[in-house]
């Protein structure tokens, strides 16, 4: 191993600098504002009634499963009934793929694993509920939709829109990337590609 | 970090307290320029805030935050023209003497420090990870994106240019 007493020793001499009490302010502003803006939980998970948090969160999740599975219950229905009579319009009524469907009725398929999980595993959601609740908010937008893929998905979106000059756009979402995955590494091939050279 | 996800300022308060200095030693020293490391330092925090509620504890939240920090510092030293293969070269020359600074420090804190401040980015990274942070080597190569080898080695090669430097005169 690496290590050197000595040199530890030594370093540990060296000036303590630390970050000027304006930076302090401002991350710990930063981190009350954030804190003030998230909705209260629904209930205080503490003591005896730790229960009632992960007991809600699965209703929840059974609830929004039910309703998915019933409405694409319904849609197939719909579909098998109008079926005879669009009979040679054939392409048109093939089912779409199974997660490009999913998404139109339920940006986030299954609980686990999601879309948005990236490849470093550091980052899942954090609570059933909380996810759910997030999903109508996600799937707005052109910066929900990217949201609700792979990274290496949104990435490749990010280059996509480099290569046809959109580079206003791609700075918007190569930021948003960053702030939803800010452990994520961009191998250094896709950086090329994503970064305004 | 949990109980800050789930809307409790205090206890990002005390997370803040408890890494505040070592996480901005480790970015002072690996870039060198004040005032960008409090920009990075401030960056890091901002992007912890705004994961906070996606954080899961699969790993130390040590580990998480200088994950953050290294890919802030890619970015830096990308924006300074230098490349991946470039951060595990020499760098031209020694930070310049400061004055002030030698007049405070002992010869041979000085000395370590100038060793510290001319290492290879990659090397400085991974003995700064490894004092300030007390990362072991897998942690570095997990933070870093490097394999465990490539961790090792980067600091047996630090700590022994630092060595040589602490020893001499």
């Amino acid at each position: 191993m690496a290590d050197d007493p000595k040199i530890s020793q030594r370093y540990r001499e060296l000036p303590r600098e630390e970050p000027p009490r304006h930076v302090d302010d401002a991350i710990l502003a930063a981190a009350r504002r954030a804190a003030d803006a998230r909705p209260a939980p629904l209930v205080t998970p503490a003591g005896r009634r730790r229960w009632y948090f992960p007991l809600a969160a699965a209703a929840i999740i059974v609830l929004a499963v039910a309703v998915t599975v019933q409405v694409e219950r319904q849609q197939r229905d719909v579909e098998v009934a109008e079926a005879p009579a669009v009979a040679t319009s054939a392409p048109r009524r093939e089912e779409p793929p199974a997660a490009a469907k999913r998404e139109v009725f339920a940006p986030e398929p299954k609980p686990a694993p999601s879309p948005r999980q990236p490849s470093a595993d550091l980052q899942k959601a954090p609570a059933p509920a909380a996810q759910a609740m997030r999903a109508p908010a996600e799937v707005s937008g052109v910066v929900g939709k990217l949201a609700t893929v792979s990274p290496e998905q949104w990435l490749q979106g990010i280059a996509d829109l480099r290569r046809q000059g959109r580079h206003e756009e791609a700075d918007r979402q190569l930021a948003e990337f960053r702030k939803r995955y800010p452990d994520y590494r961009i191998p250094e091939a896709m950086l090329e590609k994503v970064e305004k050279r | 970090m949990l109980a800050y996800g789930r809307g409790d300022p205090g206890a990002f308060d005390t997370l803040y307290k408890r890494h505040r200095g070592a996480l901005f030693r480790f970015i002072l020293r690996a870039i060198k320029q004040r005032p960008a490391a409090e920009e990075l330092f401030q960056e890091t925090w901002i992007r912890v805030i705004e994961a906070s509620n996606r954080y899961a504890p699969q790993a130390r939240f040590t580990t998480w935050l200088y994950t953050i920090a290294h890919n802030l510092l890619v970015d830096h030293w990308r924006r300074k023209g230098l490349s991946v293969v470039q951060l595990d070269e020499d760098s031209a020359a020694a930070a310049p003497d400061n004055p002030a600074r030698q007049a405070e420090a002992r010869e041979a804190l000085a000395r370590l420090l100038r060793a510290i401040e001319a290492l290879p980015a990659a090397q400085r990274e991974a003995f700064l990870l490894h004092e300030e942070a007390g990362l072991s080597v897998a942690e570095i190569a997990a933070v870093t994106g490097s394999g465990e080898e490539a961790a090792k080695s980067r600091l047996r090669y630090a700590m022994a240019k630092l060595k040589a430097a602490v020893d001499d005169g």
